[in-house]
């Protein structure tokens, strides 16, 4: 109850931010400049419009995750906002827990609204075939974002808002390469070796949740795909949060 | 500030009071606050210099009492009371709020708090923060939009609900602050410096507040520079200086044991001397109308009195020269400064 109104006010916090709004002006922007380079393509322009859609709805919702995620909780305790909300009856995991749900659900809405822009545009250039293909990859992009901000969420409790930003972008851009990391690290040493399958294990398997490609060619993903994503990052969901929540425990309020 | 029942058995709003679940029995029968041997000390990161923030405090405050902290900048009034509201982790010690260990965050349940320079979302209107402020302290979701609107009206602020608070004056926040500490309708109330930055309006109507929780039952600890604030509000205040309690008591005895001096006003004595015998310690001061006796020691009194009426002098008045709580505050701390310099000669 206490983290569902925690996460009411984090929406509402995130949804009156004019930089929410930036980012759908933006991505209606991009999906705009698609249709005019689309007859560059040469025959490719469903692909485009559906590769180049999906991706900024993903780069647009890392941006709002880099931007407000980061400084989540940091910024609370610069402001001291904080202080009127852990001096109630609230545990402090309630609180992240609250926070996460809160900005995911402002990012699912955004990404929702997205991809359906994203279905009209492709309907109303005979491309409806697609639209389901790439309802689910919008679904599986949202996903990906929620592990992004659990990530946000824990670096944003450690530390401030700049170096959680650079911090969450590290751990992206691992994430993004994670099986290209594995492949890398058998060039090494056994040490290095290990050290760097580590990294690659640790960071959030970001290409489970990349259907881009399959929705460009109008394919769905198998359900048994869908349940292991969902239940891969519901799992490294709590295992942020929950390691987020003992940095918190830790924290003094001076 | 005005338009609420003083005095209220149960709900300042009329409404049911929240309920309190954790708290039985035994519970009921603790003091509102117990602090045993509670230590703060911070370490810095850098130097890993340790500095006290809070030692040793033992300290009880009885149900319905309201207590005041005094104390100059740094000296641990806030330390204090972050420790007692969860926001800083003792180093030593513990402490329970109603009986409840504030270890566990149920102790936070009838806890009203307000911080110094209280700061709030700017996005939300008056009203929405009231609102979440209601739900996250327990109020019952079909009661919430009612107290937070009875509150917002208490304090002056009903008129504009959803103007939003970074339109909101300095004033304005501190008074959004109390009634966000006291939307809960809590028997716990714990303000820092409530005082701090209001006008003389202002400062009257949070007075009115904390008289008016004090006489429902509510247990107030505040801490606050303004000590004529701390005299006509608090039934005790406790003295912290440099990180330790130097002195509490009841605020009445405090300036009690100041009373040494007398002040007596006669008609003008003219010509006529005092006795040599009575010396340095009745001074004597010719003022227009009247003559102004400064007695240094209340023993005097008769003897003086006797001396005016044997000379037909009419005595105006009698006035014992009290001191006040800043006086005994900075005696206090001149004292607790004079014991530091011959530890560290």
């Amino acid at each position: 109850m206490k983290s569902l109104l925690i996460a009411h006010n984090t929406f509402r916090e995130a949804m009156r931010d004019r930089l929410m709004a930036g980012v759908l002006v933006a991505g209606a922007l991009m999906m705009l400049i698609t249709q005019a380079i689309s007859p560059l393509a040469l025959g490719e322009a469903r692909r485009l419009t559906v590769d180049l859609g999906l991706s900024s709805i993903s780069l647009l919702g890392l941006l709002v995750i880099l931007l407000v995620g980061t400084s989540l909780v940091a910024k609370e305790i610069e402001r001291r906002t904080i202080f009127n909300l852990l001096s109630r009856p609230i545990a402090r995991g309630v609180y992240l827990v609250g926070k996460w749900a809160g900005l995911s659900g402002a990012l699912w809405a955004t990404t929702a609204l997205l991809t359906m822009a994203l279905c009209a545009v492709l309907m109303v250039r005979g491309y409806g075939s697609d639209v389901p293909a790439v309802l689910q990859a919008g679904f599986f992009s949202a996903l990906e974002l929620s592990v992004v901000t659990a990530i946000a969420v824990l670096f944003s409790a450690l530390s401030t808002p700049v170096l959680s930003a650079l911090y969450t972008l590290g751990v992206w851009l691992v994430g993004q390469w994670t099986y290209d990391l594995r492949g890398f690290a058998d060039r090494f040493p056994a040490g290095l070796k290990g050290l760097i399958r580590m990294v690659a294990d640790l960071a959030p398997n970001l290409p489970l949740f990349n259907l881009r490609t399959l929705a460009a060619e109008g394919r769905v993903a198998p359900a048994l795909h869908v349940l292991t994503a969902v239940g891969y990052a519901a799992l490294y969901v709590a295992c942020a949060l929950a390691l987020a929540s003992a940095a918190l425990e830790r924290r003094e309020f001076k | 500030m005005e338009g609420a029942a003083v005095g209220s058995s149960t709900s300042n709003s009329g409404l049911r009071p929240v309920r309190d679940r954790e708290i039985g029995h035994s519970r009921d029968a603790a003091p509102a606050i117990r602090a045993a041997g509670l230590c703060k000390f911070y370490r810095s990161n850098w130097t890993f210099k340790v500095t006290r923030g809070l030692e040793s405090l033992d300290l009880e405050v009885e149900r319905g009492e309201v207590l005041g902290l005094l104390g100059p900048n740094g000296a641990g009034k806030t330390t204090t009371l972050k420790l007692l509201t969860g926001l800083l982790t003792p180093s030593a010690g513990q402490a329970w709020l109603l009986g409840v260990s504030i270890d566990e965050t149920a102790c936070r349940r009838s806890l009203g708090f307000l911080p110094e320079q209280p700061y709030f979302y700017d996005y939300l209107g008056g009203l929405e923060y009231l609102e979440l402020a209601a739900g996250l302290s327990g109020v019952e979701p079909r009661e919430i939009r009612a107290r937070a609107s009875h509150w917002l009206d208490r304090v002056g602020l009903g008129a504009r609900p959803k103007l939003r608070l970074r339109k909101y004056s300095k004033g304005m926040l501190q008074r959004l602050g109390l009634a966000a500490a006291l939307v809960h309708e809590p028997k716990l109330l714990i303000l820092d410096e409530p005082m701090s930055g209001l006008d003389p309006l202002g400062r009257r109507d949070v007075r009115e507040l904390i008289l008016e929780q004090k006489a429902r039952g509510t247990t107030v600890l505040f801490s606050s520079h303004i000590l004529p604030d701390v005299e006509a509000l608090c039934d005790r205040a406790a003295i912290i200086l440099d990180g330790r309690l130097r002195r509490i008591a009841p605020v009445g005895e405090l300036v009690d044991q100041g009373v040494r001096r007398v002040l007596v006003r006669c008609e003008p004595l003219g010509i006529v001397e005092l006795p040599a015998e009575w010396g340095s310690r009745v001074k004597r001061e010719d003022r227009g109308g009247e003559t102004e006796l400064h007695l240094g020691a209340s023993d005097d009194v008769n003897r003086v009195l006797d001396w005016l009426i044997q000379r037909g002098k009419a005595v105006h008045a009698v006035t014992p020269e009290r001191a006040t709580l800043e006086a005994l505050f900075l005696a206090t701390a001149a004292g607790a400064s004079d014991q530091t310099d011959r530890r560290s000669a």
